[in-house]
């Protein structure tokens, strides 16, 4: 009964911990100071809120948060591959926060409405300062779409690139029909991801950055706006049946880059599993 | 003649229990005791961390089961840590704001419960040193997650204000 729990909140902290590791790598490298502590505190924020979803675990698995969080092996994390993708550029970076954040919002929305207690409190906490993560996602976009063109050319690239592998968050979770049938989760993942494409469609069409988006829901092409200076689309996928990318995260099939981020991430850790700090 | 704890000992023995990052209000202040229980020796607090992610949250469960312990009578501590209700800047006391502005952190404006829609519109802050409207902000991320960094066009000092949430 208990199992299709651990699955979600593991999942769930494994996105959360992983993207945050992601943004951390931004400390000390980012464009400018405001920037450093901007991707510093976020990552502060969602580290945090993996080692609250894996508090939720450590109860029903008598496993050590620390244990959880780094004493797993690479192929025992849950998390979507996009998270653990390098930041590659600034326009990456901001596209996949937006987008992350967003589908987070989404989720945590739903799991408001979860009948375990523990979960549904934490979602309601994690939403309330997320709205600070949206805000600083926004205002990036807005100041890169409302740029000059090559900005809005990465944007575009980036936008595609990630909306694509933004499936990998909607993949269901271990055992979620079992989570449906006990309450733990009231929206299927596929439904949420559903949802998620309409609304960052519309986002991105917010932002003058007019979408279509193929029958799949997750390949992006965008269009030339009114203006005509709009012409970034990598036609190179067009027209092919292309699943979409970054797929196989939630049953802990995972790129090599996390595995070059594992080894960082654990090196501590795995030195000594049983220090006391 | 064994001394009886009650729960009015142990709220006192955590009026001295500080935020370490924040050393100049305490958790009762800040509002992130939700309950204090004390029956037969064993006393039980639930605590409210502000933000989930606030590194400072084990050294405040310590700090916590520590003055908890120390009431004469309390033989038994349990610490709870709990999101129920979540943390809101509006739990801070009138008292722990005046604290929070002498500390030289502007605490967060506005009264009554904080709606998610309005948290991290910017907010008006009041500079802590000069007492000026007349500021803006910098950036919404500061040294801690509950801080936000912020300008003085008055006296040109910058300054902290403790976040919205």
């Amino acid at each position: 009964m208990t199992e299709s729990l651990v699955a979600i909140v593991t999942a769930l902290g494994d996105d959360e911990l992983i993207l945050g590791h992601r943004h951390a790598e931004w400390t000390g490298f980012a464009p400018h100071i405001e920037e450093d502590v901007a991707f510093s505190s976020i990552a502060q924020d969602e580290i945090g809120h993996a080692a609250a979803y894996y508090s939720i675990a450590s109860s029903l698995t008598g496993l050590t948060r620390d244990a959880l969080a780094l004493g797993r092996s690479v192929d025992e994390y849950r998390h979507a591959v996009l998270c653990e993708r390098p930041n590659s550029d600034w326009a990456y970076t901001i596209t996949r926060q937006w987008l992350y954040d967003r589908a987070d919002c989404l989720r945590l929305t739903a799991l408001e409405e979860s009948a375990h207690d523990d979960l549904r409190h934490l979602a309601t906490k994690i939403r309330r300062e997320e709205r600070y993560h949206l805000i600083h996602a926004d205002m990036w976009m807005e100041r890169i779409a409302h740029g000059p063109i090559e900005g809005r050319t990465k944007l575009t690239q980036a936008a595609t690139t990630v909306l694509s592998a933004t499936a990998g968050l909607f993949e269901p979770f271990e055992r979620e029909a079992d989570a449906i049938g006990e309450g733990w989760l009231t929206v299927p993942s596929e439904e949420l991801g559903r949802r998620f494409v309409g609304e960052a469609v519309d986002a991105l069409d917010g932002l003058g950055l007019p979408a279509e988006v193929t029958p799949d829901g997750w390949r992006a092409e965008f269009v030339a706006s009114s203006s005509g200076d709009l012409i970034a689309t990598d036609r190179s996928g067009s027209g092919e049946a292309s699943a979409p990318a970054g797929l196989g995260g939630r049953s802990g099939r995972h790129s090599p880059d996390f595995s070059a981020l594992w080894a960082d991430m654990t090196r501590t850790y795995r030195a000594d599993p049983e220090a006391t700090w | 003649m064994v001394n009886e704890a009650t729960a009015d000992d142990v709220w006192v023995a955590l009026e001295t229990v500080v935020d370490p990052e924040i050393p100049a209000v305490s958790v009762v202040e800040m509002g992130m005791i939700r309950s204090v229980e004390v029956g037969a020796g064993r006393a039980s607090v639930v605590v409210l961390p502000t933000f989930t992610g606030c590194p400072a949250i084990g050294v405040i469960e310590q700090d916590v089961r520590g003055a908890v312990s120390s009431v004469p009578g309390v033989v038994e501590v349990e610490i709870r840590m709990s999101f129920d209700p979540p943390w809101t800047t509006d739990r801070i006391t009138l008292e722990g704001r005046r604290k929070l502005k002498d500390f030289g952190l502007a605490p967060p404006t506005g009264e009554g419960p904080v709606l998610i829609t309005e948290i991290g519109l910017p907010s008006e802050a009041i500079c802590p040193f000069c007492g000026s409207r007349d500021t803006t902000n910098q950036s919404l991320f500061g040294p801690t997650p509950c801080r936000a960094i912020y300008h003085c066009s008055s006296c040109k000092n910058p300054f902290e204000q403790f976040k919205a949430v």
